[in-house]
């Protein structure tokens, strides 16, 4: 009967002494390393980040962001805020300018339309066109400094 | 004693190292790592199985799916453990798969000398005194112990946890499997 060491002794030195074929190396290789390649394809696919994604993950790029929005918003305001309002009485001098409102000729359609009230609607909106004006300003230096 | 704890160390920094690059897409790395481990594992794939065109196709296998581990491989413990641990559990499942009715160690010892080729047979284990063959008389579950444990360097511990049994379980086929070569042995010995 042999103790239980020299058991372990006689399967430990009898360990099997196998080399590998070179084709068995090149098969599992080759295929190894494509699994590796395609492992690594489907990741960064995977990981491929979109731009939102980029902002929500840098910070760097995050406080570009929000700086960009605030100049964008600051700039939309400077140059559409003002010049809305500027538009919009360009709109109305290319329809009709106060003089040509206030007109002999334009005044009789008014009033031709809705009477006495027709005029009055008819100044009011020469008025509006012009906005509020200076007391000592004249019916005739109103009518030139719109023209101009 | 020092001189082989520091070997241990060496070598698990090493592995650590060639992970640490193949993790990263490193074709060299993982190279190495199979010029390193192929002939063990094989080894081992070729005593648990005894055919070595099927454990070849298992080291093969243990190897592609390894590979596509990259970039998210954690290594807990040794890289060969690790290996061979794969290689062991694809080794049981393709004997499941190549005969079933295996499964029970009795008829194991009596199929494995059914199943031997022509050189196989030619060579006894009277004659040769192979510890393959030896070996191929243990039931399936106790030969894969005493492998992973005697040449693979495996700890107890370390078994039960890659083959998913207890400790005890682990200790006690190994135990069985010693008895059962001793006797083998001691009856060679005497005819």
């Amino acid at each position: 009967m042999r103790p239980k060491e020299n058991i372990e002794e006689f399967v430990k030195v009898r360990k099997p002494d196998v080399t590998t074929s070179r084709e068995m190396d090149k098969r599992t290789l080759d295929d190894s390393l494509a699994a590796m390649e395609q492992t690594m394809r489907a990741k960064s696919a995977d990981h491929k980040p979109s731009t939102a994604r980029i902002i929500t993950l840098s910070r760097m790029i995050k406080l570009t962001a929000a700086a960009a929005v605030i100049i964008a918003g600051i700039s939309f305001y400077v140059h559409q805020g003002p010049g809305e309002q500027k538009d919009t009485a360009m709109v109305y001098e290319a329809v009709e300018s106060p003089a040509e409102i206030m007109t002999m000729k334009s005044l009789t359609i008014a009033y031709r339309r809705g009477g006495i009230e027709g005029i009055e609607n008819q100044c009011e909106k020469a008025l509006k066109i012009l906005g509020p004006q200076p007391a000592s300003l004249s019916l005739g230096d109103l009518f030139n400094g719109s023209q101009s | 004693m020092a001189v082989s704890l520091i070997g241990q160390v060496n070598l698990m920094v090493e592995d650590n190292i060639l992970v640490w690059k193949f993790n990263r897409g490193s074709k060299d790395a993982l190279r190495r790592i199979y010029e390193k481990f192929k002939d063990d594992l094989l080894g081992l794939a070729i005593t648990l199985l005894r055919d070595r065109s099927l454990a070849e196709d298992v080291v093969h296998d243990v190897f592609v799916s390894f590979s596509g581990t990259v970039g998210s491989f954690h290594l807990s413990g040794t890289l060969k453990g690790y290996l061979s641990t794969c290689v062991a559990n694809s080794a049981r499942d393709r004997n499941r798969l190549r005969s079933p009715r295996l499964a029970g160690p009795d008829v194991v010892e009596t199929a494995c000398c059914d199943s031997d080729g022509p050189i196989e047979n030619a060579i006894g284990i009277e004659e040769s005194g192979e510890l393959q063959n030896l070996l191929a008389r243990l039931p399936y579950e106790q030969r894969e112990i005493i492998v992973l444990h005697l040449h693979h360097e495996m700890r107890f511990r370390e078994i039960a946890k890659a083959l998913d049994i207890s400790i005890n379980t682990v200790q006690s086929r190994y135990r069985y499997g010693l008895d059962k070569l001793r006797s083998i042995l001691n009856s060679v010995v005497t005819k």
